[in-house]
């Protein structure tokens, strides 16, 4: 936590968060004078999912998303709250970067959708081609901008040019300058019917999709296919796409365990708004879940470093993924009941 | 040192949540094991492709932008849109008999589309 200065000397104080746009989300509540943790958000707007994507690649590597899509967070967390919110994208970069720093003038700090690749300040392991991850801009400094990013432990500086690369990079992977701030808060939130339709928002993501990459699907569809890989694509290849699929699990600001350790803290927290022994429950069951993707993660782990040959295979790996998959499903089948019982 | 270590040594960790015995989710700091494994396995790998890529630059089988695509993590699709070049033009310029003899506008939008000056866009890192 550090103490920081915005533009018009209104103090903001850098939170450490798990995941970027949750991060950024409650610093944006908080700088309002909303105290919001960042697993509550999560959990308001919905951010729990489950989505395959073999045929987009990142470096050869297929897209496994543990999340809903990037700025949908920050999105459906602010309309249950009911605050005034602004979300502008640019075709212009220098137009982009303009009202960018009208807007930090008047005294806003501005969440902004960046490419990993680009950030000027971020080291070799964080860079990979990503252009949902979030950052907030504090206030103008000379030859660039102060920068809280919530994913790293204090706020950094950033030259203009680097983050306009960030904010504007050509290609299919545009963020186009995707650029968003609250402009007021309501007072007295309806928190409760805000965690409530969350909840139910996150039991049709899981269950209800009817294709067989997302949900719950989804991850039995992966499990086949790690079962499958070392045949199909030879040893090498397929501790490569494994160690793809574990990145996406553990690291990418996942929070451990593809965010199911953060949905399982959204659930504590919601025990105690509610005063309910269920969802005291459901986070315990969901903590479990989280252990078994870590379990899943540290067998993949061991296959790529070859340890124990016998006990370590793929076949374990996929086997574990099918368990998650059946304890996610009745989990969430489970909260559909829950969530419906309960009273704004 | 270990090349794990040595690449999550960098000052930025990332925070992550942990139940602890009060039944309370903290942050702390530690990358768990299985995510520095897989990440320098990607890295190293990546770095691997990489070299290889140089070596067969220098001995003439790629063109110098076969190098700068895979430095910049993308693949012919995605720079053809970057530079607004059609995909089959950027296949066909990763060979360097064809490299050689792009005109400046081409190269242009390279060096746009990949933030590398004229120079280095023409020849690779040597040694």
């Amino acid at each position: 936590m550090t103490a920081e200065l915005a533009a018009n000397g209104k103090p903001f104080v850098h939170h450490h968060g798990a995941h970027c746009e949750t991060a950024v989300t409650s610093a944006l509540f908080r700088y309002q004078g909303m105290d919001i943790s960042e697993p509550m958000i999560f959990g308001i707007g919905s951010g729990i999912f489950f989505g395959h994507l073999p045929f987009l690649k990142m470096t050869n590597l297929p897209i496994t998303a543990f999340r809903a899509k990037p700025g949908a967070v920050f999105r459906k967390a602010a309309k249950r709250m009911g605050v005034d919110f602004v979300v502008k994208t640019y075709r212009d970069p220098p137009k982009g970067m303009d009202e960018l720093r009208q807007v930090l003038k008047s005294g806003q700090i501005v969440g902004l959708a960046t490419n990993l690749y680009w950030l000027p300040y971020m080291s070799e392991r964080h860079r990979w081609n990503f252009s949902g991850h979030n950052i907030i801009v504090l206030r103008e400094i000379e030859g660039g901008f102060r920068v809280s990013d919530p994913t790293i432990g204090a706020p950094v500086d950033c030259t203009a040019d680097g983050l306009e690369q960030a904010r504007f990079v050509p290609g299919p992977l545009n963020p186009r300058g995707h650029m968003y701030y609250i402009k007021s808060i309501r007072p007295n939130p309806d928190l409760r019917q805000a965690c409530i339709n969350g909840m139910k928002d996150s039991c049709n993501a899981m269950l209800r999709i009817p294709l067989p990459l997302f949900g719950v699907r989804g991850i039995r569809f992966l499990a086949r296919k790690v079962v499958k890989s070392p045949d199909k694509l030879g040893f090498q290849e397929a501790c490569r796409q494994l160690a793809g699929t574990v990145r996406w699990v553990e690291e990418t600001g996942t929070g451990g365990a593809g965010f199911r350790y953060m949905y399982a803290a959204f659930f504590h927290e919601a025990a105690e708004l509610f005063g309910s022994n269920e969802l005291a429950d459901l986070s315990k069951e969901m903590t479990a879940i989280g252990d078994n993707w870590r379990e899943f993660s540290v067998t993949a782990a061991r296959i790529i470093k070859q340890r124990d040959k016998e006990g370590e295979t793929f076949a374990k790996a996929g086997g574990l993924m099918l368990k998650c998959a059946d304890r996610e499903e009745a989990f969430f089948r489970k909260l559909q009941k829950v969530a419906r019982k309960l009273k704004a | 040192m270990e090349f794990e270590d040595e690449i999550f040594n960098d000052g930025l960790s990332k925070a992550y949540y942990k139940h602890n015995d009060n039944g309370q989710y903290v942050l702390e700091k530690d990358a768990p094991w299985a995510e520095k494994v897989s990440v320098a396995l990607i890295i190293s790998s990546r770095r691997a492709l990489l070299e290889e890529i140089r070596k067969e630059v220098l001995a003439g089988r790629k063109s110098p932008l076969c190098y700068y695509m895979e430095m910049r993590q993308l693949d012919p699709g995605m720079l053809a849109k970057a530079a607004g070049i059609a995909t089959f033009r950027v296949k066909r310029h990763l060979r360097p008999e064809v490299f050689a003899r792009l005109n400046p506008s081409v190269l242009d939008r390279y060096t746009k589309a990949l933030r590398v000056t004229l120079e280095e866009l023409k020849t690779v890192p040597n040694g």
